[in-house]
């Protein structure tokens, strides 16, 4: 049979050929990618869009964690400091009740319990980064003012809103609890028992008195049981920053399994190409060099 | 009986003979390396011999013809696939340009939305921060650009396809001129009985650039060729060729029209087949998925921004707080409808407290924020989310190329076996051709040797009569 008496063009392809597979074997061996195109696996490249995507998003919820545990951080130590000032008002309500102590020293106690008072408003008023902590929604509202003319002495201006933030693709926070639930509302109104307790005080009746730290005593133990609510976040948040970078760890590996390069498999197709290559090459440099011209010269 | 005379032009027709094979062979090694030439061989036959009762004698050698060594079901099986192979080269080079667009990267599409969707639940966490508002307007104006690079690369990749349009019609035409002129001097040559070897190579080269081109029928008729395209179009009939035309339509694309008629759809081969195919299916498929991506967000985000108050506590829909009818406060500008959507998606406002993320008409709610932030999961695309539905889009483009890039491995495979056949049967072996060589050589000179020969006997007859004389 006769052959192609030219093979120039096969080796020509065929030297074209594995110079695009050392060309592709280079691109992955420098990028560490196994898709660098989305042609080089259409379905990885489509699973690696949305692994961005979520990769990127468990990053963001790591950030929006940081940011809103400031936050609340600040909400719970703030209500702890609002706990102790409730602990010294019942002694001093204690010490009041006693028949013993003289109108001196009432009144003594009184300048103290208003002390308190304004404490517990600047705490009431906490701000974070510009915004008041216990207004509910109305972050840019002071939550309480005094107000002699009401009973409780304060007027809270906040309102019942609250913020929930996605932290997570299924995950959810309450970031803030509003004064009108944590101080002024019912079953317990902070203000309005501390100003009972000055009333009593100022009136010297030991039954009203002794109500009064009744009262202030249950104001302490309902905001003591709401600091569970900032408890509970904050620990929500540590389990959801856990939960979050073993899954940005899962999606590296699930990036790395779509659209990694095997490096070590590139780099043996790439030294096995290069040998092709220069096979192929000296085979173009032999082919051609004998004919039977070259013999009939002589 | 045989006289010397006749021995002598016996031998002289040996000597031509083999010079004409000779001249064959040295036409075969010059073209050795021209492309399309066919290798060329001298048919020799035996004269007709005399009768001199009761003995025949042979009258020598007659160079008959000089035929190209061809296989004409070869060569159309080359075209064929010559015509796929264009085809193929044109779409995978065109689908490789787009494919770039859908690389993961700082300003792809995928990204952006991926960005626009995490300053919004940045936001969410203090809905009343102007640096966390302008973040977002940022986002949202990176998104618009994204979709507007995207759109305009397309939008240039398909201009300039049409410009390889305009530039295939020409070849196409320069091609079928070329071929109308060959049919008429091979028929000429042929009609005067003698060979056309060359041409019908050259002829057979241009067809095989034609096939390149565009699809291609051919058709034998008497000693020349009809071409047409593969809806029976056609180019060339006999020595006329029949020119293709351009026209540009309302979008600015040219249309190819043959005498009139606008043959546009039905040209699915040759480098004008993918180029076409590129223009007007692949590639307005892509920039229609864009525009369905790109109206279906700004729509949703627009939905949700317009339910919502402002930093200022002021309603972003179309009722004022105090109940008279408003212009909503949108965040991108509302798509006039899906085609062309992703090309001028743009961000409606430059004041950072008007986006709305508050629920209730605090600043510090951030109850619309969410809503909006939701968005990134919910299937407000054709049923699926923004990332997904863009995630298909890089599928699709991805496959697309993909698999024409299979079929153009494939194709090449096949047009190299093809050509290497055809080579086989009609390429020019040196040394074949030297083996020839030496063989006319040596038999110009036993046929030398003969008249030599023939000389000396007719010396001889003409000394013994001057002797006898």
């Amino acid at each position: 049979m006769r052959i192609n008496p030219d093979p120039y063009p096969d080796i020509l392809s065929s030297v074209e050929r594995t110079q695009q597979q050392i060309f592709t074997d280079e691109q992955q061996i420098a990028s560490g990618q196994s898709v660098n195109v989305p042609s080089d696996n259409p379905a990885a490249a489509a699973v690696l869009v949305q692994n961005a995507d979520q990769t990127s998003q468990a990053d963001q919820f790591q950030r929006s964690i940081g940011s809103v545990q400031g936050e609340i951080q600040s909400a719970d130590s703030t209500l702890n400091s609002v706990v102790e000032s409730l602990q010294q008002a019942i002694s001093l309500g204690v010490e009041g009740a006693n028949g013993t102590v003289n109108a001196e020293d009432r009144q003594a106690i009184i300048t103290q319990l208003q002390g308190i008072q304004s404490q517990l408003l600047n705490l009431a008023n906490l701000t974070y980064q510009g915004n008041y902590v216990f207004a509910g929604t109305a972050t840019q509202t002071t939550p309480y003012t005094l107000n002699p003319s009401s009973s409780s002495g304060v007027t809270y201006q906040g309102n019942s809103g609250t913020n929930s933030v996605t932290l997570g693709n299924h995950f959810s926070l309450q970031t803030n609890l509003p004064g009108s639930q944590l101080f002024t509302g019912s079953p317990s109104n902070m203000f309005q028992s501390i100003q009972d307790l000055i009333n009593g005080l100022e009136s010297n009746n030991t039954t009203t008195i002794g109500s009064a730290v009744t009262e202030v005593s249950n104001a302490l133990n309902y905001v003591d049981g709401q600091r569970v609510f900032y408890g509970n976040a904050l620990s929500q948040l540590t389990a959801q920053q856990t939960y979050l970078s073993s899954e940005s760890t899962e999606l590296a590996q699930q990036a790395n399994t779509a659209g990694g390069a095997d490096l070590t498999a590139v780099i043996t197709n790439l030294t096995a190409s290069q040998t092709s290559l220069q096979a192929a090459l000296e085979a173009v440099g032999q082919t051609g060099q004998i004919d039977l011209f070259s013999y009939l010269r002589e | 009986m045989s006289s010397l005379n006749a021995s002598l032009a016996t031998a002289l027709s040996g000597l031509i003979s083999e010079q004409g094979a000779l001249a064959t062979t040295t036409n075969n090694v010059a073209n050795a390396n021209t492309p399309g030439y066919s290798r060329q061989v001298p048919v020799l036959v035996s004269s007709d011999p005399t009768v001199v009762d009761p003995l025949t004698f042979g009258s020598g050698v007659t160079l008959q013809s000089i035929e190209s060594i061809r296989d004409p079901i070869l060569e159309s099986q080359i075209q064929q696939e010559t015509q796929t192979n264009g085809q193929l080269n044109s779409l995978v080079s065109a689908l490789q340009q787009t494919q770039v667009n859908f690389n993961s990267s700082t300003g792809d599409i995928g990204t952006a939305i991926t960005n626009f969707f995490d300053s919004v639940n940045q936001l969410s966490t203090n809905p009343s921060d102007l640096s966390l508002r302008q973040g977002v307007l940022t986002a949202a104006g990176n998104l618009a650009t994204a979709f507007n690079t995207t759109s305009n690369n397309l939008t240039a990749q398909n201009a300039n396809l049409d410009q390889n349009v305009v530039q295939s019609v020409g070849q196409i035409n320069t091609l079928t001129r070329q071929i109308a002129q060959l049919n008429g001097q091979v028929s000429a040559l042929q009609n005067a009985g003698e060979s056309a070897g060359s041409f019908i190579d050259q002829r057979t080269q241009a067809i095989d650039q034609l096939s390149n081109l565009v699809d291609v029928s051919v058709i034998p008729s008497d000693n020349t060729l009809t071409l047409t395209t593969g809806n029976g179009t056609p180019l060339v009939i006999g020595q006329t060729a029949f020119q293709l035309q351009t026209q540009p339509t309302l979008s600015g694309l040219h249309d190819v029209y043959s005498q009139g008629t606008d043959i546009t759809s039905s040209i699915v081969s040759g480098e004008l087949g993918g180029q076409l195919q590129a223009r007007d299916r692949q590639i307005p498929a892509i920039q229609n998925q864009l525009d369905t991506l790109a109206a279906g967000l700004a729509n949703a985000v627009n939905t949700v921004q317009t339910g919502g108050f402002d930093l200022n506590g002021n309603p972003t829909g179309s009722l004022s707080l105090s109940g008279n009818p408003q212009a909503p406060v949108n965040l991108f500008t509302p798509p006039a409808g899906v085609t062309g959507a992703a090309a001028s998606l743009s961000v409606a406002i430059t004041n950072p407290a008007l986006i709305a993320a508050s629920s209730d008409g605090t600043a510090g709610s951030n109850g619309n924020a969410e809503a909006l932030y939701a968005l990134n999961g919910q299937n407000v695309i054709s049923g699926e989310s923004p990332t997904d539905y863009y995630s298909g889009i890089v599928f699709d483009v991805g496959n697309a190329t993909s698999n024409a890039t299979a079929e153009q491995t494939a194709s090449n495979l096949v047009l190299a076996q093809l050509n290497d056949q055809n080579s086989a049967i009609s390429g020019v072996s040196l040394d074949e051709e030297a083996a020839n060589l030496v063989q006319y050589q040596q038999a110009y000179s036993a046929s030398a040797q003969v008249i030599t020969a023939i000389n000396d006997m007719m010396y001889a007859v003409v000394n013994m009569a001057t002797l006898t004389g």
